[in-house]
């Protein structure tokens, strides 16, 4: 008849060879709930116990091989397809220069599961145990061999202590736990209660800021390039004796639209002589100028006034098929207002844009603007005769 | 229990004796005894007097790391003398000189675990945690080496409001990835190893702050023998693995070099010669260490004179590797035909940075060859001696690898001398101060020798009958 | 001067040996006269039979350094796993002078008047040619024929010398087990691997480097020694099972060594590839035309196939397959693995040579098949002949007992 609150009964032992036979007879005799707890692993007590291999180096080599794929994966979705560059030559999915992270995260996975799983499947960290309760427990890790029968198995009874004795135990005792054994105390459950509850901190604090509006600028993590060291325009600085950071330019500078330095004639850069729109081309003009404005108007300014200057380019009939409320429709090329503006006055509206339209000054070049010019004339013209 | 203060070292004969070489535990046959004289260094109110005056200098020299690293962060890398072309100067040679010594550690867990060694069981346990302490002080330096140290984050592949990755086909990335790999795999075999001691501790606890403290570390050990198969299982697993991942990381940190297009880093030899040299650098630390160590905690029964003459062979044969290394580069420097590499070695011996290349040589090809001689290798100050003189050796060696090559590349018109400043000198001095704080830390709180494993090793700890296992 | 008590008696294979070792020169004369005519059918001077003839060579080079090797190790370390294995690997390196005489052929290549076109028979060093000409000429106070011919006599010296007091103690203690003389021989063993490392390396670069008399790697030394050292292992595990199912090492060669063995074997694996992938990834990464060269001559359509071969047979196949602990402890699985390896071995000093000297593709044909059983059948001569007069266990080893008497993980 079981005792329902011992846990067991432990022997105690003193030698390597005490302990392996002991364990063999409680083997034999047919236990199953026991163990024996030793200060060092002793060679022969696995055979003694019967123990079976553990099936955890099987685990590692799955778990390595993730690793080693895992790797692969990582390098070549970060540098051959998410973020692809070249550098010094290699191409962007260079296996061999994988190699060592591969093998680095196949050790690192294998390690970590075998370490882990290791722990996990010996029930471990488990701080509390019924076995502690016995005084002579203590000594299982500094020199004496224990052997431990638990109560619930079902041969333990009065035979088991007679069956210790005869295997040549030093020493026996009941392992009576108190009840409260096991049960964590209730001031740390409180304590981890309270640590718990921080925790959840941070992730609210997070979630409440992301689905939320702020007029604050964002918080900036890393600043460096905020305030750089470079001077901005107009700042001062100490350094020149003007006290200023930019430096006039020196003598014998010239404005790019400074025609006669160039070579060009008067309001070839701007479309202006003394603030009033040239009148006529400034350039020469030919059968291949003509031909120039004809491409590069059908390149630039085509799509949206059209090929024939209507003002019903393909990007205009698209943002009217789809009812764009924001969509103000380009000029009609050939309308009074437009007619009676001098070529000047064309050539100023292409570089700097007007209203809605952008300036064009950086897309084209100054020779193509009047070449532009030119065929506009030619296009106006030929649909006065209509 | 017995006073093995005074236990009498080794003698000549016994150390001679091939067929039955002298016990790994000397003076003693119980277990007890190994518990008690390992526990009580942990558990003594005060710690030997010598051990306070150590730490007061590591951590004032702790401190003037700290400074140091201030210093840098808040002015910038310039405050060292890192110059063009030397951009590399004392931050990676230190770097790889930390990361060199914490091999010896591994090698000592994992190797000769593998190779069934008994005589790693007095020494692996320290010999672990200085290769986790000489790997923290090794990951320092590229940490803070990099410039704008608050975003050395971006090393990892994190995902990023940039959507950049970084580059995995560079050394430096790969440098990262071994290195934590490294100290990741140290730090699980190493508290692994502790487990089962700190269950001892815990047992042997006299406050309750101890027995919490040693008792929430181990986990609830209880010396369960299912508990000790899959543990020695785990065990073995992760020695296989420690091997193989000793060899790989200063072969990775060896690409840092050899990678690149310069003559004298540019060789095949590298990985190899670097894990050689790692060893033999680990190695004599381990000698640096255990000779105090065993002194002042009264260990001289658990490191005896065979484990000290078994190191200092070890020493001797990879100081022989890596004279190997210096002879197949310098032939190949000539047999290539090709002058840059073949000027390169000329430079170093006779060029502006003769005098490092000789100290080099000297520390580490001449001064281990003393240990040929079985006087010199069972003689505690020519061991301690030799032991620093390697150090000094291989320092140099990371140093005159990296300064020389670079100082005097292809173009002459590049060519520059390097310097070092107050602030480099300062900045090696201080990790020294963080590894021996965390060292003398470890040595005075927790078991310094692994007592499960040499019990393991004790002659009474293996069965007499059909299947027996001598110690080997 | 202590004496051991062992009670294990000597092994006395010569029948066994005998047969082996006849049947082995048989093989070997005609394997080797059967190689020459084929060879001398093809229109080359003999080129493509010089080449099978120098990797046959070096292949049981390997074999007799591998011995060197182990037997050097085990004593410098006093392991005591490998003493029943041991005399074998005596055995094996005391073939060394009879190697060195099977190089003596070479001198036909060396000085002969052919193939000038290709620079030289089979090491183009000797008629300096091509766009490399200067470069190969600034060599030539190394590579030069007599210097050569000096160098591979001095190694073939020194290894006899080495091999002969190493073998000749271990015989000795067969009489008298002596302990003085595992002392000695350990204390000479740490001087001796000092001139193995170095003349294997050195054997290295003259035999096999300086085919491609332009290219070089401080690595190469570490490379063949990776070779030896998985050869040695392989040899010793099939040689030891052929024993014993003739009878022979009972209760002596137990499936704690073989698990050994295949552990070595295992390791040696993957540091060969540690070794071998060190040397192409360095200089795959800084890409220079006179390091790659040599790569990329094995890299394209003519030698690509025997390149992934060299990943995925050297390495990762057979890492995989002897990973296992049960493989190790099982006889057939170890055996077939053995002979793979040693396969590989060969397969692997075919690569290192033939691109170099037939960039167009491999010529591979019975000439190899012929010449590679010849010199297989002559090592096992030369190996086993030392069996007839001498036990294949050193039974008066001191350190007997404690090899017999561990257990594996």
């Amino acid at each position: 008849m079981t005792t329902p609150k011992t846990h067991g009964i432990i022997a105690e032992f003193d030698s390597v060879d005490a302990i392996i036979a002991a364990a063999n007879q409680v083997r034999e005799a047919g236990y199953t709930k026991w163990d024996c707890h030793t200060p060092f692993p002793v060679h022969g007590l696995d055979d003694a116990m019967a123990i079976k291999q553990t099936k955890l180096p099987w685990l590692v080599l799955v778990m390595g091989i993730s690793g080693c794929l895992g790797g692969m994966f990582l390098q070549w979705w970060t540098n051959a397809y998410d973020y692809v560059y070249i550098i010094s030559g290699k191409p962007a999915w260079s296996l061999p220069a994988n190699i060592p992270v591969m093998f680095e995260m196949t050790i690192l996975f294998s390690a970590l599961t075998a370490f882990f799983s290791m722990w996990i499947i010996n029930n471990l960290p488990k701080w509390y145990n019924p076995l502690f309760h016995a005084a002579s427990f203590t000594k299982v890790t500094d020199d004496r061999f224990v052997l431990a029968i638990e109560s619930r198995d079902p041969l333990y009874g009065e035979a088991t202590r007679g069956l210790l004795q005869s295997a040549g135990a030093l020493a026996m005792e009941e392992v009576n736990p108190p009840e409260d054994d096991g049960l964590m105390p209730s001031k740390l459950k409180g304590w981890l209660g309270v640590v718990f509850s921080l925790m959840l901190l941070p992730p609210v604090m997070i979630a409440s800021s992301m689905y939320s509006n702020s007029s604050e600028p964002r918080v900036h993590l890393v600043p460096d390039m905020d305030s750089q060291m470079s001077f901005g325009e107009q700042e001062a600085s100490s350094f020149f004796a003007d006290g200023r950071s930019m430096r006039a330019p020196i003598a014998g500078t010239y404005a790019q639209e400074d025609d006669h330095l160039l070579g060009e004639k008067p309001g070839y850069y701007t479309g202006k002589e003394d603030g009033a729109y040239l009148t006529a081309l400034p350039v020469e003009v030919t059968q291949e100028l003509m031909a120039r404005g004809q491409e590069r108007f059908g390149i630039y300014c085509g799509v949206c006034h059209g090929m024939g200057g209507k003002g019903d380019g393909a990007v205009s009939r698209r943002a009217q098929k789809l009812e764009m409320a924001t969509w103000v429709q380009p000029a009609d090329l050939h309308t009074d207002l437009v007619k009676v503006q001098p070529p000047g006055q064309i050539f100023e509206t292409m570089t700097n844009g007007i209203r809605t339209m952008p300036g064009y000054a950086r897309q084209i070049p100054v020779q193509d603007r009047w070449a532009i010019v030119l065929y506009l004339q030619a296009l106006q013209r030929a649909s006065a005769g209509e | 229990m017995a006073d093995f203060t005074a236990v009498k070292e080794l003698t000549d004969a016994q150390l001679d004796d091939l067929v039955h070489p002298p016990q790994l535990v000397q003076g003693t046959e119980k277990f007890h005894d190994i518990t008690e004289s390992v526990c009580v260094v942990a558990e003594a109110h005060r710690a030997p007097k010598a051990w306070y005056v150590a730490f007061g200098i590591a951590v004032t020299f702790l401190g003037i790391l700290g400074a140091m690293i201030f210093h840098l962060v808040t002015t910038g890398v310039g405050v060292w003398g890192n110059n063009q072309p030397v951009a590399w100067g004392w931050p990676i040679v230190n770097f790889v000189f930390w990361v060199g010594i914490g091999h010896a550690g591994t090698l000592i867990s994992a190797v000769l675990f593998l190779f069934r060694q008994g005589w790693r069981t007095g020494i692996n346990r320290f010999a672990e945690a200085m290769t986790i302490f000489a790997v923290i002080c090794a990951g320092m330096f590229p940490a803070i080496h990099v410039g704008r140290i608050w975003v050395i984050y971006w090393v990892f592949p994190i995902p990023n409001q940039m959507d950049m990755w970084p580059n995995f086909r560079s050394p430096l990335l790969w440098d990262v990835f071994a290195v934590s790999t490294y100290f990741t795999v140290s730090l699980l075999f190493w508290y692994m190893g502790l487990v089962p001691d700190l269950a001892t501790q815990r047992d042997r606890a006299k406050t309750k702050l101890r027995k919490m403290l040693y008792g929430a570390f181990a986990l609830g050990w209880n010396g369960s023998n299912r508990q000790w198969h899959r543990y020695e299982r785990a065990y073995l697993i992760l020695a296989a693995l420690a091997t193989p991942l000793v060899l790989s990381v200063h072969s990775v940190v060896s690409f840092d070099f050899a990678i690149s297009q310069l003559p004298g880093w540019h060789t095949t030899i590298f990985p190899p010669y670097f894990v050689a040299g790692a060893i033999f650098s680990g190695f004599a630390m381990v000698m640096t260490l255990a000779v105090p160590a065993r002194q002042l905690f009264g260990l001289k029964h658990l490191i005896t004179m065979r484990h000290l003459e078994l190191i200092n062979k070890v020493i001797m044969a990879t100081g022989m590797l890596v004279g190997y290394a210096y002879a197949m580069e310098a032939f190949m420097a000539w047999y290539s035909g090709n002058k840059y590499e073949g000027f390169t070695f000329v430079n170093r011996a006779f060029g502006p940075y003769a005098w490092a290349y000789w100290i080099m040589v000297s520390c580490n090809v001449i001064s281990p060859q003393i240990f040929w001689f079985k006087k010199a290798r069972r003689s505690i100050p020519i061991m301690f001696i030799v032991s620093i003189f390697v150090n000094i050796g291989m320092w140099f060696e990371r140093f005159v690898i990296v300064v020389t090559s670079l100082n005097r590349d292809f173009l002459p018109s590049s060519w520059n001398y390097f310097t070092p400043t107050i602030v480099d000198l300062l900045t090696l001095m201080g990790s020294f101060g963080l590894f021996f704080t965390l060292f003398l830390l470890f040595c005075r709180w927790l078991p310094q020798v692994a007592m499960a494993e040499v019990k393991n090793v004790m002659p009474a700890a293996h069965a007499h009958g059909p299947d027996h296992e001598e110690d080997q | 001067m202590t004496s051991s008590a062992n009670i294990y008696p000597a092994d006395d294979a010569s029948a066994v040996a005998s047969r082996a070792s006849r049947i082995g020169l048989l093989v070997g004369v005609v394997g080797l006269a059967a190689a020459w005519f084929l060879g001398s059918a093809e229109d080359d001077h003999m080129r493509h039979f010089w080449m099978s003839y120098l990797v046959a060579f070096f292949l049981l080079v390997t074999f007799t350094m591998g011995g060197m090797f182990f037997v050097l190790i085990q004593h410098i370390t006093g392991a005591k796993w490998s003493v029943t294995v041991r005399r074998q690997a005596e055995f094996i390196m005391g073939a060394v002078p009879f190697v060195g005489l099977l190089a003596i052929p070479f001198l036909i290549p060396l000085f002969s008047h052919d193939g000038v076109e290709h620079g030289g028979l089979l090491w183009s060093w000797v008629y300096p040619h091509g766009e490399h000409q200067a470069l190969i000429e600034g060599k030539v106070g190394f590579l030069n024929r007599e210097f050569f011919v000096g160098r591979l006599v001095f190694y073939f010296v020194i290894w006899s010398i080495i091999a002969r007091y190493f073998k000749k103690n271990s015989l000795a203690q067969d009489a008298d087990g002596d302990e003085a003389r595992t002392v000695a021989m350990r204390k000479r063993s740490a001087v001796c691997i000092i001139i193995f490392a170095l003349s294997i390396s050195f054997a290295g670069f003259d035999l096999i480097m300086s085919t491609d008399p332009a290219w070089f790697s401080t690595i190469f030394g570490v490379y063949i020694f990776a070779g030896c050292v998985i050869s040695i292992h392989a040899l010793l595990t099939l040689s030891s099972m052929f024993l014993q199912r003739k009878g022979h090492l009972k209760g002596m060669v137990t499936v704690e060594h073989y698990h050994d063995l295949g552990k070595m074997m295992m390791a040696f694996t993957i540091f060969w590839a540690y070794i071998a992938f060190s040397q192409y990834f360095l200089y795959w990464y800084a890409n220079m035309p006179e390091e790659t060269a040599w790569y990329l001559r094995r890299i394209g359509d003519e030698w690509g196939y025997l390149s992934w071969f060299q990943l995925f047979g050297h390495f990762v196949i057979p890492f995989l397959g002897i990973l296992s602990r049960h493989v190790k402890r099982n006889r057939k699985l170890l055996c077939f693995w053995a002979v793979y390896m040693l396969t590989v071995q060969a397969i692997d000093l075919y690569w290192l040579v033939a691109p170099n000297l037939y960039p167009e593709g491999s010529p591979f044909s019975m000439v190899e098949v012929c010449t590679f059983t010849g010199m297989l059948g002559l090592f096992v001569f030369a190996v086993y002949r030392q069996a007839t007069k001498h036990s294949i266990l050193a039974h008066r080893d001191p350190l007997m007992d404690q090899c017999l008497a561990f257990k594996n993980f």
